[in-house]
């Protein structure tokens, strides 16, 4: 018997053994293969008649079950249920046993039927993906005892030394063909040309052998790179062992595109493979915003296995998580929901069919604006209030005296490991080592729990119940409401408030410190954590493009005291953006940010308008690079489809005929031009002349743009554009009622002509 | 997740969507002011969604009452202001 402690890398199916195959990187350095027998059990409901003909069913079954009767919980249930349970010995069999029993009796209620595997083995033995364990196995690799050491809720878990090899084309397979295939292992580049084939897979072959990677890191290797080299294995005829599972292909799923929310979003193929992980950067969800380091954070606390961990949205990691509670806590996880919202009178719908408090600000410029948050409002809220599917919902700043239900259970430890992995990254400056990794981290953390709450409504999910969500927002709107109390109480002036977060201002209170008692009093009239996201130096609230007197919700910019910026809904935030105009606007914000008082209005704004003037003379001399004007929109259907071709339509239409195709939901970048075609495609594989280029667009887009960020510094459109164009332009004078028309040449210094 | 009911917004586009014949009959100047009711009534759509009253149209109504009082609390305190200075 040999005894191994490691960190847990892998959960797999083991369709030989029929339990699971666990790998484990041991301390030795040695990567381990075990496996273990692993039963499932899932459960049936109906009536009596319905369950003994499953049972007689089940019994004439070519697979071995166990079978008994059980009274298990139904969430949604006051009573327990009486239910048959089946056990199938095999793991590996359990599932098609299921899919048959269904067809055969569909009139049955199915629980813990469909769950994957590794949830089930979290939830029976708390592992997780990079888990700390101690296991104990005989001479034939067979566990005999396993033991987790570590939790997925510790801050500083003890980061295993992961091989990873990184592969990647030389170019973006749908810009131009790639030549060839570079390697990074450690320090280590090397380059494989993909002609002539056998080289390359003789070479990476011999890669693999030698260095034995946990990870493979790849750029498009879902949807490009990991099929071609299967081909050229495949032309070869030399094997190639991508997995580290002996005896099996890779796992691969198709691309799809779905609605959801209103949008069309595109999912690239898949390719995932056993006993190594694989991860394409740019087919990993949120790769952006929490890379490596947040995927495995992912990973951790849901539990699901890393590939699905980078692929799957975090909704379904969510989902993950209650799974694994539930099973843990013995309740059933139904297969198909079947709980339908009870019937509700008019008047009761129209006051429970709300989302968040969404304010209309006062437009204008404000300096001294402290910005206090909510710390995570709506999980903070189902923790506290204790709001599941069947719990009744108690104010949270009520101690309580019912037991926490099951979504209180499940996020509970996940809200505690973000709060304080939040408030140590406040403490930690920027430079420090560690703040990009618990940023990664925390930016994972907020995903999960901000899906969680969608869940709770969502009809589709398992443990979803709307009236569950009906409290959550309604809990919120109280919060908010309270806190406006609170402000108002004490002094203050609410600007604007937006489902979590408020915007006050008071004459004394410019330093953080200033805000403190407010803070306390919010928490303590409230029950839940609130926290001061920072002071502006000024913020400026902008209203509606269509009429300037109606504000809007969410288009604003300020400054904080620390000199960083925050845009929010401004063409700069925008994905579809060119880059040059996104960033001209960020150049102005961050001139206009150097206002410290409101008499350093007009000299700012001057110098804004300097930076404007300067970027339109680069765009006309040819100075900005065609990558920096690309515009990318995203398609709403089959090019094909459209009765007027959107400009991302036309741009696909020419990508078409060169035989690239493009899904609904993929983004199509392009180019404006001058005359027909006025769009050009960036993919196709020549550049368009740069003299064809719609420059007239482009500087109207930055100036647009300006206008926005300009307008509450009391630069009118007007104005902007007979400064930028160099016309002579109407000064309207405060009094007596004249204006004077000045003309550009003779200006006398900008601010004196600049009122605020 | 759809939508049941329509948002404070949606509401209040509808009801202006109601009036436009009104609107239109109207003249030039007045249609002015009547555009500077319904901003007024804009600025209250938050309050107006946390009120659930069944019918919006009332809300908006008092908004605009509402916009055009602090007008008039402006508008005296400013002649009061040079009704004093004047002594």
């Amino acid at each position: 018997m040999t005894e191994w402690t490691g960190w847990l890398l892998d959960v797999l199916d083991d369709p030989q053994g029929g339990g699971v195959v666990l790998w484990v990187i041991a301390d030795s350095g040695e990567r381990v293969r075990l496996c273990q027998p692993f039963a499932v059990t899932f459960y049936a409901a109906g009536s009596s008649a319905q369950l003994r003909a499953l049972w007689r069913w089940l019994r004439a079954q070519p697979v071995p079950v166990q079978l008994a009767r059980a009274e298990k919980r139904d969430l949604f249930l006051p009573a327990p249920l009486a239910v048959l349970a089946v056990e199938v010995p095999r793991a590996a069999d359990q599932l098609g046993l299921f899919r048959r029993a269904a067809q055969a009796f569909p009139e049955l209620d199915y629980y813990d039927a469909d769950v994957p595997l590794a949830l089930r083995h979290a939830a029976r033995f708390n592992t997780f993906p990079l888990a700390r364990i101690w296991a104990a196995a005989d001479c034939a690799g067979r566990v005999t005892a396993l033991r987790v050491l570590d939790r997925p809720w510790d801050l500083d878990p003890p980061a295993p030394p992961l091989r990873i090899l990184e592969l990647e084309p030389d170019r973006d397979p749908a810009h131009a063909v790639p030549g060839a295939l570079r390697v990074r292992w450690g320090q280590r580049d090397y380059r494989f040309p993909f002609d002539p084939p056998r080289a390359l897979v003789i070479n990476l072959r011999a890669l693999l052998r030698r260095c034995d990677p946990d990870l493979l890191l790849t750029r498009w290797g879902d949807t490009w790179l990991l099929p071609k080299l299967l081909e050229l294995v495949h032309q070869v005829g030399i094997p190639l062992a991508l997995n580290r599972e002996p005896g099996r292909g890779v796992q691969r799923r198709a691309a799809r595109s779905y609605f959801s929310y209103g949008q069309i979003i595109y999912r690239g193929q898949q390719i995932s493979l056993f006993g190594r992980w694989h991860i394409d950067r740019h087919n990993a969800v949120l790769w952006d915003d929490y890379s490596l380091v947040g995927t495995y954070e992912t990973a951790r606390v849901t539990g699901f296995p890393m590939q699905q961990a980078a692929r799957v949205s975090p909704g379904s990691g969510i989902s993950a998580m209650q799974i694994t509670t539930a099973l843990r806590l013995g309740v059933l996880v139904p297969w198909k929901k079947q709980q339908v919202e009870r019937p509700r009178t008019a008047l009761d719908l129209l006051q429970s069919d709300m989302g968040g408090l969404v304010y209309q600000p006062l437009p204008g410029l404000h300096f001294d604006v402290g910005s206090i948050d909510f710390i995570s409002m709506y999980p903070s809220i189902m923790v506290r209030g204790n709001i599941s599917p069947e719990t009744r919902p108690q104010d949270p700043a009520v101690a309580g005296n019912e037991a926490p239900g099951l979504i209180p259970q499940t996020l509970g430890p996940l809200l505690e490991k973000r709060i304080a992995l939040r408030q140590r990254l406040a403490r930690l400056p920027a430079w420090h080592p560690a703040y990009a990794a618990d940023k990664a981290r925390a930016s994972a953390h907020k995903w999960l729990l901000v899906t969680c709450f969608g869940y709770l409504g969502y009809k589709n999910a398992r443990f979803g119940r709307i009236e569950a969500h009906e409290a959550v927002t309604a809990g919120g709107r109280e919060a908010l409401l309270r806190a406006k109390e609170v402000a108002e109480e004490l002094g203050f002036n609410v600007l604007h408030m937006y489902v979590d977060a408020l915007w006050v201002k008071k004459e004394v209170a410019c330093q953080p410190a200033d805000f403190q008692a407010l803070l306390d009093a919010v928490a303590a009239r409230t029950g839940l954590s609130i926290a001061l996201d920072g002071v502006f130096r000024w913020v400026a609230f902008l209203p509606s493009r269509r009429d300037g007197r109606v504000p809007v919700a969410n288009r604003y910019f300020g400054v904080f005291q620390d000199g960083s910026l925050k845009v929010r809904g401004l063409e700069t935030r925008r994905r579809d953006t060119a880059p040059w105009v996104s960033e001209t606007q960020q150049q102005i914000i961050a001139c206009l940010g150097q206002t410290r008082a409101p008499e350093e209005v007009p000299r700012q704004a001057a110098a804004a308008l300097n930076v404007l003037c300067r970027r339109l003379r680069q765009l006309r001399a040819g100075q900005v690079p065609l990558a920096q004007l690309l515009v990318g929109q995203k398609l709403s259907r089959k090019p094909a489809a459209y009765s007027a071709p959107s400009p991302a339509a036309r741009a696909a239409l020419q990508l078409q005929a060169l035989g690239k195709i493009m899904e609904p939901g993929q983004r199509v970048y392009f180019l404006w031009l001058r005359g027909r075609p006025d769009v050009h495609a960036w993919d196709l594989p020549a550049p368009p002349a740069y003299a064809r280029l719609d420059l007239e667009r482009y500087a109207e887009l930055a100036l647009r743009a300006a206008e926005a960020v300009l307008q509450p510094f009391g630069v009118t459109p007007a104005v902007l554009r007979a400064w930028v164009m160099g016309q002579p332009y109407a000064v309207p004078l405060p009094m007596p009622r004249r204006t004077l028309l000045v003309s550009a040449h003779a200006l006398p210094a900008a601010e004196n002509l600049l009122s605020f | 997740m759809g939508r049941t009911l329509p948002s404070a917004t949606m509401a209040f586009h509808e009801q202006a969507e109601s009036f436009s014949r009104f609107r239109r009959a109207l003249r030039r100047g007045d249609q002015v002011a009547l555009d500077d009711l319904f901003a007024a009534a804009q600025q209250h759509l938050a309050a107006a969604a946390y009120a659930t009253h069944p019918l919006p149209m009332e809300v908006f109504l008092l908004a605009m009452l509402l916009e055009e009082h602090k007008e008039v609390l402006r508008l005296r305190g400013l002649v009061e202001h040079w009704l004093a200075e004047l002594e």
